[in-house]
């Protein structure tokens, strides 16, 4: 057990929480950020991807005691209201089916722009393939990146 | 026109403003036939205020198919609505709303089902609408139309908002006769409306059943027996009470007289220890400090190994089924050749994304539960008997799911979080980990296809035999009524061995299942006889199949049955023509590379695929380059869903021919997570063509049609550029060094 303190989308939080949650059921269970989702739980499908200071993590491998001083975005602070080049681009295209595992979907791909706005189809690959989508929304997750990468470019 | 009888109901609604509510038969459209069925009102189905807002309430469970966007534009196109207004209400279980096409969401019926009660419902409020513009305007409603919410009067052109008119057409008496539109004349069924959850989804803030927080609400986590059937026989606590934050700890166990109300299969519960924390990590992490001794029963000598042998023994031990002409006869014929061959299909997991989860708050008189679930009346049944109350006392609402694909008809979790909320008397979440997901999965059955085919020395195949070996009782083949393909010989046999998992009802059940043998087979037959596969097919369904002198049949089989078999051939035939014309079959391909086609119908969907694959060395050994997909199901309601649905399944399937077929060892499966339960990833996602064939026809189901094709199609493909025939999945690439 362990006092702790985290910045999650610009609002610092305090909280006491066994030290070896991970930050993923903090967000969800403490913070009640219940955007970003529970798939697997070792880092295999992708459902909790959050930024930290910027880069892509798997939350539900992150135990809340080694993150010091680190700036965490979630999907709830991707963007105020949803209009983040990715979201909108996700809008346009219509990916989401069930919508499950469309979070983690978001947070990766926004990192990738961000990373290599004009990515090629290896590297859309290469980032995205860490995240499971049962549903099958493959195809339009990938012509949704394609759609943000081309708004980033005009 | 359409009869209206005393379908639907209008009365006005409170504040002001129309309130429909319908009356329909049970049975709405797919199962007509039976006759004595009871009409179900569902109260202020749609209802429209004084402000011009139109609600829609909608029965189904949106679980990622559209459903609950793809509905209630079918009624604002009739109702002639401004799609912007329409918002839509999700209702929690109702008795109202519990008749089975309202009430249960699979078989990828939403649409079909209640595609003419939603219609009559739009029609008619639209009709009343008009009639009270037409009233306030002197005129014949003859002269009026409504369109984007407005009556608009095209002789003054003057216009008149829907708001404005539904008190006075709540006083109106109900039409006697409405005119449905035309399809030329809809205004959103055929377009991409885009999906309501869309917003929701990409701001976080779309909220499924684990999402769900209620005050004072606390945190279970189950640590069930790892065997089917098995009990709890002692378990040692110390531990796991030891972890702070665990509040309490009990088990799970039902006694046998309420084991005997609960329904056999998808009220089935595993016996396992309770651990309530406050958090979900804490239960977690709790569960496994565990010490638990376990009566695994008969299930705990069993595995995969044993199943299988099980189930080669039963091929001497089926039971005849059906037979249409001699196949004796055409079998005792040395002069023809015997082709035998065997395919197999195993257990395949859901591996749903969102962890099974529900949350429920026991009152003492009442009991609510959130759960997704395809079928909330039947766990508001199903947990009203656990708990003795009445059904009235018990409130399901339901949630959007991460997917269900089947697997959410089962009520285990609703169950276990009645069950653990009655014993602490506080609200509770019970989540699984994806590994009790995995392991107490309901799984799709096991099948294997014992195949025999007769063959003339001048090619022609004239008996097929099958005998199907299934853990169901259930195989498409084995009963004469699933066969389209007219061989003039025809014999089914089928035996059932017990299962040694929990089952249930997976993305196309058993046309997924039976499609893999049959449509393997006829591609193995047509390059037998030296005949194009798509050509075959169409030589093959030329002819109906003889079923029999009517005289046998009951009335419904003659009246409903058999006309509807009829159109599922006509369906199987122009799709195969369509692929004909349009030249999708005839592509050369280079060394290496090669193609395969399968076709299958799901209910009246009929879904033919061409894989494409090329041999290479990755763990399966080949890799799907491009799938085409020639769907005939009517009218599409919502292209962009309707494709996203034929893209998800292939997938989907595609994810069972790769990585399917569970293990099980001493009862136990072998599976747990994602990292030893591989699915398909965007990386190795084919190239995906979906070709609707143009219908004005009565819109078909699309969830499930877009499966069972693929996995024979892809099998064929193989063949084609290994020549190699593979009759099991899933494919390891070792089978290609060894046969
Ligand atoms: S839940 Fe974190 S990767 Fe799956
Ligand atoms: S949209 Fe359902 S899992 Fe991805």
């Amino acid at each position: 057990m362990g006092k702790y303190s985290l910045t999650v989308n610009k609002k610092t939080h305090t909280f006491e929480v066994a030290s070896d949650t991970p930050l993923l059921w903090v967000l969800r269970d403490t913070l009640k950020l219940y955007g970003t989702k529970y798939g697997c739980g070792i880092g295999q499908c992708g459902a909790c991807t959050v930024h930290i200071d910027g880069l892509p993590y798997r939350s539900c491998c992150i135990p809340i005691e080694s993150i010091k001083d680190q700036s965490i975005v979630t999907i709830e602070g991707l963007s105020e209201n949803g209009t983040h080049t990715v979201q909108l681009a996700w809008q346009v295209v219509d990916v989401p089916q069930c919508g499950y595992c469309q979070s983690g979907q978001i947070m990766t791909a926004a990192a990738l722009l961000d990373r290599i706005p004009q990515p090629t189809e290896a590297d859309i690959n290469r980032a995205m393939k860490g995240n499971i989508c049962r549903c099958g929304t493959y195809v339009r997750i990938k012509e949704a990146i394609k759609l943000a990468a081309k708004n980033i470019s005009s | 026109m359409t009869s209206r009888r005393n379908f639907i109901k209008v009365s006005g609604l409170a504040g002001g403003g129309l309130a429909i509510s319908l009356a329909v038969p049970k049975y709405a459209r797919t199962m007509a036939f039976k006759p004595g069925d009871r009409e179900i009102t569902m109260n202020n189905f749609l209802t429209i205020d004084t402000g011009g807002n139109i609600t829609a309430i909608l029965t189904k469970h949106e679980m990622g198919q559209g459903t609950g966007t793809s509905v209630p534009t079918i009624l604002a196109d009739e109702l002639g609505a401004d799609w912007s207004k329409v918002k839509i209400k999700r209702s929690d279980y109702n008795p109202v709303y519990s008749w089975r096409e309202m009430g249960t969401t699979g078989g990828s019926g939403s649409i079909e089902r209640i595609w003419n009660a939603i219609r009559n419902a739009g029609a008619t409020a639209r009709e009343m609408m008009k009639q009270a513009a037409a009233q306030q305007w002197g005129v014949d409603t003859m002269v009026v139309k409504a369109e984007n919410s407005f009556v608009i009067n095209l002789i003054t052109k003057e216009r008149l908002e829907f708001g404005q008119l539904a008190e006075a057409a709540s006083k109106l008496p109900v039409p006697e006769k409405v005119v449905l539109k035309k399809p030329k004349d809809y205004v959103y069924i055929g377009t991409s409306v885009k999906n309501r959850i869309t917003p929701e989804v990409v701001a976080g803030k779309a909220n499924y059943g684990i999402d769900m927080d209620i005050p004072s609400m606390v945190y279970a986590a189950i640590k069930r027996c790892p065997v089917f059937n098995g009990k709890v026989v002692t378990y040692d606590d110390t531990e796991a009470r030891g972890l702070k934050g665990v509040l309490d700890i009990f088990p799970l166990t039902l006694s046998e007289d309420v084991k005997k109300t609960l329904h056999p299969k998808i009220g089935y519960v595993d016996e396992g220890v309770v651990v309530v924390a406050d958090s979900t990590w804490t239960a977690f992490k709790a569960t496994k400090l565990l010490k638990i001794t376990w009566d695994q029963g008969a299930n705990g000598s069993r595995s995969t190994t044993s199943l299988e042998n099980e189930m080669k023994a039963a091929k001497d031990a089926v039971s005849f089924k059906f037979e249409m002409g001699d196949f004796e006869q055409v079998l005792n014929d040395r002069n023809n050749e015997i082709l035998e061959v065997e395919y197999n299909n195993p257990h395949h997991p859901h591996a749903l994304m969102e962890p099974i989860n529900a949350t429920a708050h026991f009152t003492g008189e009442a009991c609510e539960v959130w759960v997704g679930t395809q079928d909330a009346a039947q766990t508001n049944a199903e947990v009203a008997k656990l708990l003795g109350l009445p059904r009235e006392n018990v409130t399901v609402h339901v949630l959007n799911s991460g997917g269900s694909f089947g697997r959410r008809y089962h009520m285990d979790s609703s169950i276990e979080a009645a069950f653990i909320s009655r014993k602490i008397n506080k609200p509770v979440k019970v989540t699984w980990t994806r590994e009790d997901e995995m392991m107490h999965d309901h799984f799709q059955h096991c099948l294997r296809n014992y195949l025999t085919a007769v063959i003339t020395p001048d090619k022609r195949v004239v008996g097929v035999q099958n005998k199907a070996i299934c853990t169901v009782d259930y195989a498409i083949w084995s009963e004469k009524w699933d066969h389209y393909y007219a061989f003039p010989n025809i014999r089914g046999y089928r035996a059932h061995v017990p299962t040694l998992v929990q089952q249930g009802a997976w993305r196309s059940v058993g046309e997924h299942s039976g499609s893999l043998g049959k449509e393997c087979f006829i591609d193995e037959l047509a390059h037998k006889t030296g005949k194009d596969p798509i050509d075959y097919r169409i030589e093959l369904l030329g002819n109906e199949v003889d079923w029999g002198d009517p005289k046998d049949f009951p009335n419904w089989v003659i009246n409903y049955f058999l006309p509807r078999k009829k159109i599922i051939r006509q369906r199987y035939l122009d799709t195969l023509e369509y692929i004909r014309m349009h030249n999708l079959w005839k592509k050369e391909m280079p060394y290496g590379r090669g193609k395969g086609f399968a076709i299958a119908n799901f209910g009246d969907t009929i879904c033919a695929q061409i894989a494409e694959v090329t041999m290479d060395d990755s763990e399966c050994g080949f890799s799907v380059d491009k799938v085409t997909a020639v769907v005939y199901c009517g009218m599409v309601v919502n292209p962009h869903f309707g494709r996203g649905q034929i893209e998800g399944a292939i997938i989907w399937a595609l994810s069972a021919v790769k990585y399917g077929g569970i293990t099980v060892e001493n009862g136990v499966v072998q599976r747990t997570n994602f990292d030893n339960n591989k699915v398909v990833r965007m990386d190795e996602t084919p190239e995906i063509e979906v070709i609707f064939i143009e219908s004005d026809e009565e819109p078909c189901g699309l969830g499930e049609p877009g499966t069972p094709a693929l996995a024979p199609a892809v099998l064929n493909a193989i063949f084609d550029a290994s020549g190699k025939r593979i009759r099991e999945i899933p494919v390891r690439k070792e089978i290609f060094q060894s046969a």
